[in-house]
């Protein structure tokens, strides 16, 4: 049998353990800035589905969306996203309201339809479902570098819509600043029932289709800077260029031609030029206040082009916690535009017909106020939100245009408004 | 579509869930709301993969991958590694040889996978001389591992992570103004930062390696690590006599006659892990080694 020693004396080592275990996870300082988060191994998939609706039975929209995520590894994403819009109701086509019953040919040539003495003229044509398809790549280069890349393919009835973008971004001054320089080019082809309308042509000609198909190429530039102020604040600067060369005519929109007495003898059908330069500026601030864990988020952007347009829109949400991670998000924007040079409310007869004219009234004097609200909460762990918005269109020109007989008392810039109701699930 | 962690909401905090060095680790979270819950459990994760990706001796790539095909040459460390190597050599020094990184290699003879023999003392004898630690050269950040050494932090590299996740978390809930005790378990070993809300301490249960699945003692943890050390899990069993996993790096033979399992509390996790490993690396004299550390420690 073999007898064991008892026991065996040790030194206490624990103070020097202890010593270097704290000397192990003591950070240097550079290893306590925060390490971006993500999630490798994962998918992330947002669904949204929105309700669009403007009054007077106008425009009405339906649009669902998914949008998955892909974390490929620490570097590389990939995103994939597919939006199916329905479109339907009727749009302004153009022509003035009268005090009488005005009646039109359909855009397309087939059939006509009628408006009320008194009401700005409506296409009722207006159908159409949307699918659009877009996949988005980033890698992170290295430690300062990341890039993307996508492309989006989108088709409606006559329409097809292709786009590829590129950008690389760049940190410096450790991660507080980050210049971006992108790119995108589109290629845009449209293909109205009927064909592409001559352009100055009455409505009613049987001669005034020219080809079946026009289209249009956009290039852009995006540079960009964003600035971390300090911990609460974000700061971000953007400045873009974009070139559109090609058909930028709306074939569906006339015009009205008036007589001395105010009444609509004809209709002629838009052009625009094919050639427009669009450029902005845009600022934004993002100010998180602690505590209390409230985000301010207000933007500016002004824009202008080569069509004599310019626009200042001014935005701003402010999000708020509440209790059991819900969260409320007001928002208030307000946006003001300047008419393009060649916006005419209608053309007078006997004058020459212009080079190039609209009564779209997107493109005339208009401002545009914004209020909405933003609920959020979470449901089985995931972020739901729901947010419902209201816009009110106010259109402006000279109302001593409404002139004679056929046009006293009608409203020549008719206000528009519309609601949104919008629901979106990350999980 | 699952992420990385789970996250869940418990009837008194928030519960992290993932599974990081082939462990089920998790963080719990006592006063934070979803959102918070989901960022802080995001960052553990990231870290403790990072980690692990850092130092599983699983993948190549990696620092330790260089180390082990060094075949010789002197490779130069970053300043965590350096940290963790300085960490191991201090280890080995405080233990008389018996805490020892460059034991991995053990490992393929004591794999305990349904092993039902022992290694063959010629295959143990033939290992030998590419163990220990005394024959690397350490100057800090050099390294050099004489060829055929491998090293294998595996016995450090869970309960630093275990205290650098916690680090981080306090950071974190610094910079965001959130006052919350947390308690992070990389299984079975554990750091918290203070006591919970009312000042209740953490109710943890340490398994019992008899009876896997029941729990032995509770231990009351209020701030400070607590790790576990011990032949639960991996032991083969033959002709009677259990064999540990905890192996002797001067023999090439599992420890004997010690603890089924030894548990310490200590400042940090790392401390607590390393005491209670060295403790069991002395056998039989376990307990006396336990005493003399002025800690407190479970058996």
């Amino acid at each position: 049998m073999q007898l064991k020693c008892k026991s065996k004396t040790f030194a206490n080592i624990s103070l020097t353990l202890a010593a270097a275990t704290c000397a192990l996870v003591a950070p240097a300082m550079a290893e306590l800035s925060t390490p971006e988060v993500s999630e490798i191994d994962s998918w992330d998939v947002d669904l949204g589905l929105l309700i669009y609706a403007e009054s007077d039975d106008q425009v009405q929209a339906y649009e669902g969306a998914l949008s998955v995520t892909k974390q490929i590894d620490d570097e590389r994403s990939i995103n994939v996203k597919g939006v199916i819009d329905v479109l339907t109701g009727a749009s302004p086509n153009g022509a003035v309201a009268q005090n009488r019953a005005q009646t039109f040919t359909r855009p397309s040539g087939n059939g006509t339809y009628t408006t009320a003495a008194g009401d700005t003229p409506l296409d009722d044509t207006f159908k159409d479902t949307r699918v659009a398809l877009s996949s988005q790549y980033q890698q992170q280069l290295n430690r300062q570098w990341l890039y993307s890349g996508g492309a989006n393919v989108s088709k409606e009835y006559d329409y097809l819509a292709l786009s590829i973008n590129s950008a690389l971004a760049r940190d410096f001054n450790n991660r507080n600043t980050t210049a971006s320089v992108g790119f995108s080019y589109a290629y845009d082809t449209i293909e109205p029932e009927g064909g592409i309308p001559n352009p100055g042509a009455p409505v009613d000609d049987p001669d005034n289709r020219l080809e079946d198909s026009e289209t249009k190429q956009t290039l852009d530039l995006l540079l960009g800077l964003t600035q971390v102020i300090n911990r609460q604040t974000l700061m971000q600067l953007n400045y873009s260029i974009s070139d559109v060369s090609g058909y930028q005519t709306d074939p569906f929109k006339i015009l009205s031609v008036i007589d001395s007495d105010g009444w609509a003898n004809d209709y002629v059908y838009e052009n625009r030029p094919d050639q427009r330069t669009k450029q902005s500026l845009f600022w934004r601030t993002k100010y998180n206040l602690q505590p209390s864990g409230q985000v301010l988020d207000v933007s500016y952007r002004y824009f202008w082009d080569d069509w004599g347009m310019a626009s200042h829109t001014i935005d701003s949400k402010w999000r708020m916690s509440l209790a059991n991670s819900h969260f409320i998000e007001p928002h208030i924007r307000y946006y003001n535009q300047q008419a393009a040079d060649f916006y005419r409310v209608y053309l007078d007869d006997g004058q020459p017909i212009p080079e190039y004219m609209t009564a779209d009234y997107r493109l005339g004097e208009l401002q545009t106020y914004t209020i909405g609200l933003k609920y959020g909460f979470p449901v089985a762990g995931n972020e739901f939100s729901v947010r419902l918005e209201y816009y009110l269109t106010q259109v402006s020109g000279d109302e001593s245009l409404a002139k004679g007989v056929g046009m006293t008392g009608v409203d020549l810039y008719p206000d528009k408004s519309a609601i949104m109701l919008q629901s979106f699930y990350r999980f | 579509m699952g992420k990385a962690y789970n996250l869940t909401r418990q009837v008194d905090h928030w519960l992290g869930e993932f599974v990081v060095m082939a462990s089920t680790c998790q963080i719990l979270l006592d006063d934070v709301d979803a959102a918070q819950a989901n960022r802080l459990v995001a960052l553990a994760y990231t870290e403790a993969k990072r980690i692990e990706v850092k130092y599983s001796r699983f993948r190549d790539g990696n620092i330790i991958a260089s180390l082990n095909h060094a075949k010789g040459r002197t490779v130069q460390l970053d300043d965590e590694t350096v940290k963790l190597i300085n960490l191991a050599d201090l280890c080995f020094r405080l233990s008389d040889g018996l805490f020892d990184i460059s034991a991995g290699a053990l490992g393929k003879l004591w794999h305990f996978k349904q092993q039902t023999t022992l290694p063959s003392d010629v295959d143990i004898n033939a290992l030998l001389p590419h163990i220990g630690w005394q024959q690397v050269q350490w100057q800090a950040p050099l390294l050099t591992l004489p060829a055929g050494m491998q090293v294998d932090l595996g016995g450090i590299g869970k309960e630093y992570a275990v205290d650098k996740v916690a680090l981080l978390l306090e950071n974190e809930m610094r910079l965001q103004q959130i006052d919350s005790a947390f308690l992070v378990n990389f299984g079975g070993d554990i750091y918290a930062n203070r006591l919970r809300r009312n000042g209740v301490a953490w109710q943890v249960a340490i398994e019992d390696p008899q009876h896997l699945g029941k729990s032995k003692l509770m231990v009351s943890l209020g701030k400070g690590g607590l790790a576990s050390s011990g032949n639960s899990q991996r032991f083969i069993d033959v002709d009677g006599q259990r064999y540990s996993h905890i192996l002797n790096p001067q023999t090439g033979y599992p420890v004997a006659d010690g603890p089924a399992q030894v548990t310490v509390y200590a400042q940090n996790c790392v401390q607590a892990g390393m005491l209670a490993t060295i403790a069991l690396l002395q056998g039989e004299f376990a307990e006396d080694f336990l005493k003399a550390q002025d800690c407190r420690y479970w058996l």
